[in-house]
């Protein structure tokens, strides 16, 4: 485990290593202290990739030539961004919809043209446990479809923990151990988030079978906003 | 289904059987004090149904939303209810260990971190199974979201939270 000083940079830590630390067809594990963390992790994702697009998007539209770029495939990708997945558990859908709109991100559009989906993740869990795979593989398939780069998917895992008892994380294991850590030719980036209380209730073990022993990469941000601590 | 403001009427009837506690051996017994305070300051004492100012019942109230403690920790308080509320679960749960025969009843947010309210419903009846148990959601409650819980788990009733989607 390495700790990386982060200061009030906290939430860009986090983006960078989402962005550059994870590549396409691998799935990984962030842990946060609380909801107020959780939120602006995936507030400043989604702006990142909806709204920073759009304005950059607009300045090359504009044919300013300090953004210019002449690859094409980069070009592509501004008028196709990656679809974004929300999985929500603690917060409601219009919670979420809310946020993202206090930080810029026009969610209603980005809804409309297919790079936005909020979800309770309830209903992706529950009755049938496999429902969020089929739900992304059907994304990660229009994407394709649709020339966007790939998937991008933020879960809140908190679903794992509400009929549980004591002890008991077969389900959950089960389920995590069932997503690859990476899967060649892959187009969706998977960050199964964890809450640190709900994360505390595993034992040493089970945090060791989550991550397929040690396979997947894995964040965890700590109380202080003065550390993001992360598996390398 | 009950919106948060009619809350101490629905508590108020699904206590109706109990006795009235007429001692204070709990610590938030300034906690009731204070709010009875408030009331004959700020509006004219709309318990006309409690007017000997004794508590009507003991609640544990936990939600892991601040604002929606306060706002239901001030709606009992202001019905003559003696209220100790938590935002953690776990502290929640601690506090009922050591004063289960205090309670009459509990009224907990589903989704929350650490401990669900599914969960902790269970440790408390499991604990004192004379406490009633309310959850409460700002999700859709679904007919299926529940079969899972019962049989194993006992909910004298559910509320669903009126800020919802």
């Amino acid at each position: 485990m390495r700790m990386t000083s982060a200061g009030s940079h906290r939430i860009e830590s986090v983006m960078q290593w989402f962005e550059d630390g994870m590549e396409e067809g691998e799935n990984g594990i962030l842990v946060y202290p609380n909801m107020q963390t959780f939120r602006e992790i995936y507030m400043q994702y989604a702006k990142d990739q909806l709204v920073a697009r759009e304005e950059q998007k607009e300045n090359e539209d504009n044919n300013n030539d300090d953004y210019h770029d002449n690859n094409n495939r980069h070009k592509e990708q501004l008028l196709m961004p990656r679809i974004i997945l929300i999985a929500t558990f603690y917060d409601t859908v219009n919670a979420v919809k809310h946020n993202l709109s206090a930080v810029g991100v026009d969610v209603q559009s980005h809804i409309d043209d297919g790079s936005l989906l909020i979800v309770d993740a309830y209903d992706g869990y529950y009755p049938n446990i496999n429902g969020m795979k089929m739900l992304v593989k059907s994304l990660s398939d229009r994407a394709r479809k649709e020339g966007r780069i790939g998937v991008s998917v933020i879960s809140n895992m908190g679903f794992f923990f509400l009929y549980d008892g004591d002890g008991d994380a077969s389900e959950l294991i089960s389920y995590e151990t069932s997503l690859p850590s990476k899967t060649d030719g892959g187009n969706v980036r998977g960050l199964s988030c964890y809450h640190t209380r709900d994360y505390e209730n595993l034992d040493d073990s089970q945090k060791k079978e989550l991550d397929t022993q040690g396979q997947k990469k894995s964040l965890e941000v700590t109380e202080s906003a003065a550390y993001v601590a992360f598996d390398a | 289904m009950q919106g948060l403001p009619s809350l101490p009427v629905v508590v108020r009837l699904l206590l109706s059987g109990k006795e009235r506690k007429d001692k204070d051996t709990h610590s938030n017994k300034n906690k009731y004090y204070e709010g009875l305070n408030r009331n004959r300051s700020n509006e004219e004492h709309s318990n006309e149904d409690n007017k000997d100012d004794k508590p009507l019942a003991n609640l544990l109230i936990v939600d892991d939303d601040p604002d929606i403690a306060q706002v239901l920790e001030q709606g009992f308080l202001k019905n003559s209810f003696l209220v100790s509320t938590f935002t953690n679960p776990e502290e929640a749960l601690k506090n009922f260990q050591s004063n289960s025969e205090d309670y009459c009843l509990m009224l907990s947010d589903i989704r929350m971190p650490g401990i669900s309210g599914i969960k902790l419903a269970r440790k408390v009846k499991e604990i004192n199974p004379k406490v009633k148990v309310i959850l409460m959601t700002s999700f859709e409650i679904k007919d299926n979201e529940f079969s899972k819980v019962f049989p194993s788990t006992q909910v004298d009733g559910f509320v669903q939270k009126t800020n919802s989607d």
